[in-house]
């Protein structure tokens, strides 16, 4: 409820008020129920804020709901920020309505392209206690931002830049965090390589934050999202047996057990304070050197600073890097740069001139066979994607990446196309009576990504490293599974669908990673792991899967005692203190 | 036989002796052989193969001539009527086992490649809990067992495997290699007016910048033929003095709609490399352009004046008093931007 503020409007230039009209802000994640709505804080660098969906999977949600103080009652314009995900020729899919104290107001919501207030209608306020409600009509992923009622018929601005400080201003928010906490060690994200991470340094008795967007742990790995982790244990099989996951297909209901499992030891360890949906945003770096990290609560808005001499950024993405400024890379460098040419796929391993065909996004999803017949409704509104592609499972290889479109921004543009993909074929598939049992039994709504951006370290790793099976002095993570890089069917054959993917493996009898690839070459105390490490495209072929990510994570925890030992940064453990480091790392099992 | 380059094997006039090879955890010798035309222009590669192909310590010898193209592609067997390939039984395969493996040979990707014999020998149908527990996996078995019994012929998995391997396996690249010893432009030539797309793609791989005008024709044809990546292997290998011509211009940029969207993004993304024609021929199609393209192609637009001159103005215009709502506030504010 902290978001949702009530106040004098004010002109945005010079925060003068002006007692003329009410207007209020309500964000949609703070409802107090959510219903049948989920919390989707996977775009706020993209829109804007975290938001509320209906993902019903076809069948239509149920109410979220509130209740808000209004101070001066009266007739109120309420305008919703949304969009409609696919517009065209057909009903928008994610159509929905807002319901002010029991009643209807008359615009149906959803209708327009992109980000934008969509004008809901006028009510009249008797009371100051004011019920809504989010009455979603289809099922199918009607999206709700925030709702705003106001006195005047003034549309709030649809720009980016405008509305971010539009809305500081509405929210009476002031620039800095109310709240500053101090560790050891600062750890953003916490998918495997994020936790592995915080267990290592914290066995090593430093103060740790986790700070993780989502109610579980394990990024990929989580029961949200269900892919199960390969690859090796190498040094570090006690601190990765308490994350990773058994072997099972990727999309499986039994991510659950090792999501127990995952939560159970990570809140059981002394010294890691985790932050469960909380989303860092913001990073101040003064002289190459972090100082601190915003992170703001995914539903209440709530923000704290996390001050550390310390950071790793394990977000996969690569964010603390990117806000810090640190180097990063993105797409395919030419087959030249680093020497990686396995000739026997030429263009689609590693091209002569860079690209942006990067590896894609994946959402997964399952579905179940029922005793009795399972409606799902015609989805004309996904045949552009899906074709005559029918389909009742989901795959690794369900895998979207387009050259106009980047991993990060243009993440909701690819999670929708899935979301397309997979609803199309499944509508296509269930016309064939021999499904009709088939029911639709989960969809992800969360994207999984291979890709995005690689933060450099003092050393990139390369397929080369692969290839040459180059030992470094060193080597803190080692690997013996495939490399394998993907590629979109239709680069090939024009005719295969735009979300399928094929993998070319390249075998290796063991490969090292150096712990210079682990910290940021100018972020002074930045350490990454993940699969935002330090790398080329057809680096992190290998590895990106999750094991791997985790040997990384538990190779900086370990690297992060012994800078707080010798006040030394991330490179000094390398350039001053090699030895003592290797050694710890030999001891652990 | 099966063969998919027949008309090149009509034209078959010599046979020639190049080295010997042995296929994979055998000793067994074979022989490569270079298939040329009456002028001596090469044409395939050719063995005539004996293996033994054994299952649980029984060995049976199976008789077979692979052909493979200039590149060392799989392209064809043939067998002898006297000496069929056998199944487990001893069956004989029958006309449509034989098609298969010929489709299994043809498979690069083939889930076999990275498979050990040992993997394959459960024979027990694969269902239930136990298929669930192969299936999905973005790694270790990117295949299932069961796409492995789909893919080979049932009854005949060691002749499958053995063959493959033989046919795809270290031979491929000492095909590559002898290629390049007997490499000339007279090969480029064939390669690029040939319609094949491995062909093609190498040829263009071997074709010299300075080259490329001599080929435009066989370029521009390859592009509006080929596949998305040799699509865009072409747009970042063209130099641009060529690009830049009206007519090589027009030509990339005047099918713009029939092409792939990666190809598209692409071709935005030169615009500014090319004569300013291309902008005219892109400005009608923004309808099919995603949202990203439509946004660097007016972004292009604004920094390169060249680009943007009435016609399009007016096309523009004309868009944005259009019905297609996808993007006509786009457009519109571009529009009152310039
Ligand atoms: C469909 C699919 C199949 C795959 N198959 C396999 C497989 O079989 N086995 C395997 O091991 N790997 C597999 N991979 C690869 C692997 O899952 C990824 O490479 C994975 O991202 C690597 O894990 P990570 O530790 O780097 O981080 P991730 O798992 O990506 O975790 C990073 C986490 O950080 C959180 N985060 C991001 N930004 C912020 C922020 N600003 N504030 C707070 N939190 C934030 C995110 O929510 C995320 O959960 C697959 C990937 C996909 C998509």
């Amino acid at each position: 409820m902290k978001k949702l503020v009530l106040f004098l409007s004010l002109t945005i230039a010079g925060l003068h008020y002006l007692s003329a009209q009410n207007e209020v802000l309500v964000e949609a994640e703070s409802f107090i129920s959510k219903g049948g709505w989920v919390v989707d804080p996977q775009f706020v660098e993209q829109m804007g804020s975290p938001y509320l969906m209906a993902h019903g999977m076809g069948a239509p949600v149920l109410n979220a709901t509130t209740t808000i103080n209004l101070k001066e009652t009266g007739k109120y314009h309420v305008w919703v920020r949304t969009k409609n995900w696919v517009p065209g020729n057909w009903e928008a899919p994610g159509r929905f309505n807002v319901i002010i104290n029991g009643k209807v107001l008359k615009n149906t919501l959803g209708l327009e392209n992109d980000w934008t207030w969509e004008y809901a209608g006028k009510t009249r306020i008797k009371s100051h206690k004011v019920a809504i409600e989010l009455n979603d009509l289809t099922g199918f992923n009607g999206r709700c931002d925030a709702l705003y009622f106001s006195k005047t018929k003034e549309v709030p601005t649809n720009d980016t830049h405008r509305l971010a400080v539009w809305r500081k201003t509405v929210l009476g928010e002031p620039t800095a965090p109310e709240k500053t906490i101090t560790f050891d060690l600062v750890i953003t994200g916490g998918g495997l390589a994020g936790c592995a991470a915080a267990i290592a340094a914290a066995e090593q008795g430093l103060k740790v934050a986790l700070i993780h967007d989502r109610p579980v742990l394990g990024g990929n790995a989580s029961e949200e999202i269900r892919v199960h982790t390969l690859g090796i244990y190498g040094k570090y099989e006690r601190i990765l047996k308490m994350i990773d996951t058994e072997h099972y297909p990727n999309g499986s209901y039994k991510a659950k057990y090792d999501q127990e499992k995952r939560d159970k030891n990570m809140k059981s360890i002394e010294n890691i304070s985790l932050f469960l949906n909380w989303r860092a945003y913001d990073v101040l770096a003064e002289n190459n050197s972090i100082q601190y990290v915003d992170a703001r609560q995914t539903a209440t808005g709530e923000r704290i600073r996390f001050e550390a001499p310390l950071f790793v950024d394990s977000t996969g993405d690569g964010w603390i890097g990117f806000w810090a400024g640190a180097e990063f890379s993105y797409g395919r460098e030419s087959v030249n740069k680093y020497d990686e040419e396995w000739e026997k796929w030429g263009e689609l391993w590693s091209p002569e001139v860079g690209d942006n065909f990067v590896m894609g996004s994946s959402v997964l999803w399952q579905t179940e066979k029922k005793q009795t017949k399972q409606a799902f409704p015609k989805t004309p509104w996904a045949s552009d994607v899906s074709g005559n592609h029918a389909a009742i499972a989901g795959e690794w290889y369900w895998e979207f990446s387009r050259n106009d479109l980047h991993q990060i921004h243009d993440a909701e543009t690819i999670r929708d196309h899935m979301l397309r993909a997979i609803y199309g074929s499944f509508s296509k598939a269930k016309n064939d009576n021999k499904n009709d049992n088939i029911k639709l039994d989960w969809v992800s709504y969360l994207i999984g990504k291979r890709e995005s951006r690689r933060l450099v370290g003092d050393h990139i790793f390369t397929f080369k490293d692969v290839r040459d099976l180059t030992k470094f002095k060193d080597s803190v993570v080692m690997e013996i599974r495939e490399v394998d890089v993907h590629f979109q069917q239709n680069l090939k054959d024009e005719d295969k669908p735009d979300f399928l993917s094929t993998a070319l493996f390249f075998e290796t009898p063991k490969y090292y990673i150096p712990y210079r690839s682990l910290y940021s070459k100018n972020i002074a105390n930045l350490f990454m792991a993940g699969r935002n490490f330090s790398c080329s495209h057809v680096g992190l072929g290998g590895p990106r899967v999750m094991l791997t990510t985790g040997q990384m994570g538990a190779a900086v925890g370990f690297a992060s005692a012994i800078c707080k030992k010798y006040s030394v940064n991330p490179r000094g453990v390398y350039t001053e203190h090699l030895e003592e480091y290797m050694e710890l790392i030999e001891k652990q099992q | 036989m099966f063969f998919n380059m027949d008309q090149e094997y009509k034209e078959i006039a010599l046979d020639q002796e190049i080295f010997n090879f042995t296929g994979q955890d055998t000793t067994v010798v074979h022989q490569l052989r270079m298939l040329s035309d009456s002028l001596g222009a090469p044409r395939f590669f050719y063995a005539d193969i004996e293996t033994p192909v054994c299952a649980d310590g029984e060995c049976k010898l199976a008789k077979i001539k692979v052909y493979w193209n200039l590149l060392g592609n799989y392209v064809g067997f043939g067998v002898f009527e006297k000496t069929p390939l056998t199944k487990n039984e001893h069956d004989p395969f029958t006309h449509a086992d034989y098609k298969k493996l010929h489709q299994l040979l043809g498979d690069r990707y083939s889930v076999l490649e990275r498979r050990k014999m040992d993997d394959l020998i459960d024979e027990v149908p694969i269902v239930g809990e136990a298929l669930k527990t192969y299936k999905g996996i973005d790694a270790i078995s990117g295949a299932t067992k069961k796409e492995i019994k789909e893919s080979v012929v049932k009854g005949g998995l060691y002749s499958c495997y053995t063959l493959w391997h033989l046919a795809n396996g270290a031979i491929v690249k000492a095909m590559k290699s002898h290629l390049e010893t007997i490499y000339s432009d007279a090969i480029t030539n064939y390669l690029l007016k040939s319609s094949y797309l491995d062909y093609q793609e190498y040829g263009l791989k071997k074709l010299r910048k300075e080259k490329f005008e001599e080929h435009i024709e066989d370029v521009l044809r390859i592009f509006h033929t080929t596949t998305p990546i040799t699509r865009a292997y072409i747009l970042k290998k063209i130099p641009n003095e060529l690009f830049q011509k009206e007519i090589v211009t027009s030509n990339f940029y005047s099918k713009f709609h029939e092409v792939d969207k990666n190809t598209r993004t692409q071709l935005i993304a030169k615009m500014i490399q090319s004569d300013p024609k291309s902008s005219e021929l892109l400005v009608i199609h923004i309808d099919i352009m995603t949202n990203n393209q439509l946004e660097s192609y007016l972004e292009l637009l604004k920094k390169h004046s060249a680009y943007l001159n009435e016609f399009i103005k007016k096309e523009l215009k004309t868009y944005a008093r259009s019905k297609d709502v996808k993007y006509n506030l786009k457009v519109t504010e571009f529009i009152r931007e310039v």
